[in-house]
């Protein structure tokens, strides 16, 4: 690894930026980030900052099921986004729809779209469930650097699964 | 502050259209057939001072699709002008001439009920996305989702 890189990795890990995007959630899960950035939880105390634009960001929270008008616009985001980078799914919508699966408008969570890296679960989730959601993505940053990128986790997922052991008396 | 409509009121104009109703207290409703509702809102208009559409709301009751202007001026008062909207020929004139905020109501109805606004200048997709299959309604009570038939959001293969 060359030593400009090292650098930006040690950068991004002290002060990741994130920034937040509503699928069309309820706005609970909003207000519960906006709690999380305010003084009282004070994320910038592990250096993150939220990015007015998805081009400076390095995490995504997305808020709410996703719904079929905001799915282009989710992934063009998504696309926009400099590598490395990490999702966040927020609340039991974000992870499958939550009380809005199965509606004519909504694609059932947000890794229908885009590919996500943390769930957060709750509905909506407490800001610092949501401060630990950020710290657990900090931690698959590092996880990420060791096996120099991503692949190492989505492997196991597609591969088929391991056939059972044969039982031998 | 004037005072409110009292059914008399309304009933001396608006009886010709069909049945006045007191329903609640500061709420009357007025059945008429689909053809007279520009007449009655005009009307409404005119002589009631309803010169301020609250809302249309569109209600399916399986048998038939039934509109109501909700009307209300500076009496707060809020006339309910119903009209039926029959299933197999869903169509209704436009009121977006004589109250154009009418306009965009008509357009979400004729988005998520089907119901075509006859005359209406811009009759655009407003609430569903614009990849959504053109002859679906999903806030009508028939409607199920067909499987094997995209509805938008992100195709397949963008994925």
């Amino acid at each position: 690894m060359k030593l400009s890189d090292r650098l930006l990795a040690w950068a991004r890990l002290k002060s990741p930026w994130i920034t937040i995007f509503n699928s069309g959630a309820c706005n609970a899960c909003d207000i519960e980030v906006i709690a999380a950035i305010t003084p009282r939880f004070d994320v910038e105390r592990f250096g993150i900052l939220v990015k007015g634009t998805p081009r400076h960001a390095d995490i995504l929270i997305v808020t709410g099921p996703v719904t079929k008008k905001q799915a282009t616009r989710l992934r063009r985001i998504y696309d926009q986004m400099p590598d490395p980078k990490y999702v966040i799914a927020m609340g039991a919508c974000g992870a499958t729809g939550g009380v809005f699966r199965g509606l004519y408008h909504v694609v059932n969570g947000v890794d229908q779209v885009i590919p996500v890296d943390v769930w957060v679960a709750g509905c909506p989730p407490r800001p610092d469930e949501i401060i630990d959601g950020v710290i657990t993505c900090l931690q698959l940053m590092k996880e990420d650097l060791k096996h120099g990128g991503r692949e190492w986790r989505t492997k196991r997922t597609s591969a088929p699964p391991a056939a059972p052991p044969e039982v031998t008396a | 502050m004037t005072n409110g409509l009292t059914a008399q009121e309304v009933a001396a104009t608006m009886n010709e259209f069909g049945l006045v109703d007191q329903v609640r207290s500061n709420r009357i409703r007025i059945v008429t057939p689909l053809p007279r509702v520009r007449e009655a809102l005009e009307r409404a208009r005119r002589v009631l001072a309803c010169d301020h559409l609250v809302q249309i709301a569109a209600v399916d009751n399986r048998k038939s699709f039934e509109l109501i202007y909700h009307l209300t001026g500076p009496h707060r008062t809020v006339l309910s002008i119903a009209a039926e909207v029959p299933r197999d020929r869903p169509e209704a004139p436009t009121v977006s001439d004589l109250l154009p905020p009418a306009g965009i109501y008509e357009r979400q109805i004729h988005d998520l009920f089907g119901i075509a606004f006859v005359g209406h200048p811009d009759l655009r997709r407003i609430i569903l996305n614009e990849d959504w299959p053109g002859d679906e309604f999903p806030l009508r009570k028939d409607w199920k989702p067909r499987p094997n038939v995209f509805y938008g959001g992100v195709p397949e293969e963008a994925k």
